[in-house]
């Protein structure tokens, strides 16, 4: 059995990040759930996580915020951003600040898997070089 | 044919060789200056109504592209408020389905599963409501009321949720207040709106002030001010924007002091947003004591 993905799961919405996180255990994935910026930047440390699932909407640091904020404390960390609502300056704002992906809320938790395998694969084949 | 600038001109220069030429030979250049006058009214008149027609399209475009990015606004609001509470109720039906397909399935959890599931629906439920609310064409009847009296009713309401977290509700109400053309059913929406934000920005041991009078240029006031956190400077301007909320998830839709706004100016009258100097956030409603406002707008 491969390692588990060590996934940071942060969004405002207890509820929705609990369930999520309950499900995305279920396929072998280690979930740290915080549920704002501040908190996520305080659970963080460089090369703790591979994947990062973020929302964009949260009191104190917006998700976009925190997504520059964890691209500059490690680099190599895949972010995915969650969005309630989809805007092509959004996602560009997201890409340009190297963002990985995004997924619009709500999305089953196959997309959402599907997503983050598919950052793991990036991120396995940036190392492999 | 020539344009207004030129017959304005040659009607001027007409004009002047009819005042220093004797009659009868000044009768010549007066009748034309006359005639270009004429000419040169003719074609000022067309002008304006062509620039007063540009004018109005003009006026529409602005119009229509103002509509179109309000629209663009709203929508943008609805879609992050109702897909927040079915991205929750889409992972929790996938959970309650897990749960289900377990050999004995976990009943306290399922049903667990299933409150949260409601709890969601009635939000988007709440949301929708309130965009009806927000949508709907009120049509005032105003009758001369007592707004001290439109107050306390909602004060009397908030009181009950207030007490336990022994919050205070101070009344400065101006008792030599006359009737206010207002609607009373709307008012004390309006109200309760004002009163709900208030509680529930100050929070435990918190105080919230309701204040009447009048102000200098005789109208009368409505004043709610509390002790909470205030309103941070930069979204002053936004509090009354749909879908502008400080509140955590699932606390408030956005749309309150938009409905309260819309009451307000139905009425006829103005509401604002300020901080206080030592602190809390302070919401005037403005009324006039004449019944001005045309009320049948939609």
């Amino acid at each position: 059995m491969t390692a588990p993905v060590r996934l940071l799961c942060v969004d405002d919405e207890e509820r929705f990040v609990t369930t999520l996180s309950r499900l995305l255990a279920l396929k072998n994935m280690a979930v740290t759930t915080a549920l704002s910026g501040e908190e996520a930047l305080g659970a963080f440390a460089p090369g703790a996580f591979d994947v990062a699932l973020v929302d964009v909407k949260m009191p104190g640091i917006s998700g976009v915020d925190l997504l520059t904020e964890l691209k500059k404390r490690d680099p190599d960390l895949e972010v995915i951003i969650l969005t309630g609502h989809a805007s092509v300056d959004i996602a560009a704002d997201i890409m340009s600040r190297g963002g990985s992906d995004y997924l619009l809320k709500p999305c089953p938790t196959s997309e959402v898997e599907a997503k983050i395998l598919s950052a793991m694969e990036r991120r396995a084949a940036r190392a492999g070089g | 044919m020539p344009d207004a600038r030129t017959l304005t001109a040659a009607t001027a220069a007409l004009a002047l060789a009819a005042a220093f030429t004797p009659t009868p030979w000044s009768l010549a250049p007066g009748l034309l200056a006359g005639l270009c006058a004429w000419r040169a009214y003719r074609e000022l008149s067309v002008c304006l109504g062509r620039s007063e027609s540009q004018k109005c399209a003009l006026d529409e475009q602005l119009f229509q592209s103002q509509k179109l990015a309000a629209i663009g606004e709203i929508a943008s609001g609805i879609a992050h408020e109702i897909n927040n509470p079915l991205a929750v109720i889409t992972q929790e039906s996938e959970w309650l389905a897990h749960l289900l397909d377990q050999p004995e399935p976990p009943a306290a959890e399922a049903r667990d599963s299933l409150a949260t599931i409601r709890s969601q629906v009635t939000r988007c439920a709440d949301i929708t409501h309130n965009l009806l609310g927000l949508a709907r064409t009120w049509k005032p009847i105003r009758q001369p009321s007592d707004l001290n009296r439109c107050l306390e009713d909602m004060a009397r309401l908030v009181e009950r949720d207030a007490k336990p977290q022994n919050i205070t509700l101070e009344r400065r109400y101006d008792e030599s207040l006359p009737k206010v053309p207002l609607d009373p059913p709307l008012m004390r929406q309006a109200a309760l709106n004002l009163l709900v934000n208030a509680v529930q920005a100050v929070g435990r041991d918190g105080a919230v002030t309701l204040e009447t009078g009048r102000t200098s240029d005789g109208k009368v006031f409505a004043r709610v001010a509390d002790t909470g956190p205030g309103i941070p400077q930069t979204d002053l301007g936004r509090v009354f924007d749909p879908f502008f909320t400080t509140k955590a998830p699932g606390k408030g839709t956005g749309l309150g002091l938009s409905i309260t706004q819309r009451i307000v100016d139905r009425m006829g009258g103005l509401i604002s947003a300020a901080n206080q100097p030592g602190g809390g956030a302070v919401f005037t409603i403005t009324l006039p004591l004449q019944d001005t406002k045309t009320e049948n707008a939609p």
